[in-house]
């Protein structure tokens, strides 16, 4: 199979070094091993864009939270779509050290378990659509890998939320 | 790898989704286990499609369409239901990993038809038996 194994730092260093080196951020540039060779042009969009896609993984997990408040029998049966939520959001926030993570207010659920899981599959439909959108406009080609995979997982957990729901 | 190359990679490995998907489909009764027959014969037509989308745009591309082989080599000893079920799975598996590398070499409509595709695949592979992942066809991100 023709897998890019490339390791998270390599990845998103790679992705997103130029465009943060332009924004001042201290991020995991890739060596630079030939200093007179002339700089990639750096594709600044990508920092937006990862902004945007980080804000929309803040506002899925708030939603996931509030419906753990709600209804606490659902801790468990979210608690794979919460650990995905953390592990992307680590990978792209974790790639711009000095930015401010953003903060959602929880959305307010009502403490029945349908209501509160169909919450929860909108709200990840909405992710898919952005990360999606976001994916297909990345500058870098490897950026828009990490966001593939976190489409693909964001489609697994709906549709595991799905077959929940149908059960 | 030129994109040129990416695409005749993953259409190769999309004739052999689509050989092994008819041999799994062959190997399972309709009328025995009928969830399994129609979730084969979904993943077959879908990767017949992707096949066929795949040498549309190499051609697009300017490259001819690389060619099925003969024959690709099956697990002979997927027999058991339960076996085929995991074959079918690790076809879809493997497309999520294959439709990631596309993404990252391509852009606009190629890219955003391999990122449908990755979707696809990794939502397929509940329906197979699979578990929803943190990072599907890029572990090495875990």
């Amino acid at each position: 199979m023709p897998g890019r194994l490339l390791t998270r730092r390599t990845t998103l260093g790679t992705a997103l070094a130029a465009p943060l080196v332009l924004g001042a951020c201290d991020i995991d540039p890739p060596a630079r091993d030939d200093a007179s060779a002339s700089p990639t042009p750096p594709p600044p969009e990508d920092s937006e864009l990862v902004a945007r896609v980080v804000a929309e993984l803040v506002r899925a997990r708030s939603v996931v939270d509030a419906a753990t408040s709600s209804v606490p029998e659902l801790a468990g049966r979210l608690a794979p779509v919460a650990s995905a939520h953390a592990e992307h959001l680590e990978l792209l926030v974790g790639a711009v050290p000095d930015a401010e993570p953003p903060t959602s207010p929880p959305p307010t659920l009502a403490p029945q378990i349908l209501r509160a899981l169909g919450a929860v599959r909108r709200s990840e439909a909405r992710l898919l659509r952005e990360v999606r959108t976001a994916c297909v406009g990345a500058a870098s080609g490897d950026l828009a890998r990490v966001l593939a995979g976190v489409a693909a997982s964001t489609a697994q957990h709906a549709a595991a939320l799905d077959a929940e729901v149908t059960a | 790898m030129s994109d040129l190359d990416a695409l005749q990679a993953t259409l190769t490995d999309e004739h052999a989704a689509v050989y092994t998907y008819g041999v799994l489909g062959a190997r399972t009764s309709q009328s025995a286990t009928p969830v399994l027959y129609d979730a084969l014969v979904a993943g077959y037509r879908r990767h017949r499609a992707r096949r066929d989308q795949l040498r549309v745009l190499v051609g697009d591309a300017g490259g001819d369409p690389v060619v099925a082989a003969p024959a690709y080599e099956v697990d002979g000893r997927a027999l058991r239901s339960s076996d085929v079920q995991a074959a079918a799975l690790a076809i879809e598996v493997a497309s999520v990993e294959v439709m990631l590398a596309l993404v990252a070499r391509s852009t606009g409509s190629v890219r955003e038809w391999a990122v449908t595709e990755a979707v696809w695949s990794a939502a397929w592979q509940l329906e197979l038996g699979g578990t929803a992942q943190t990072w599907p066809g890029a572990p090495e991100l875990g």
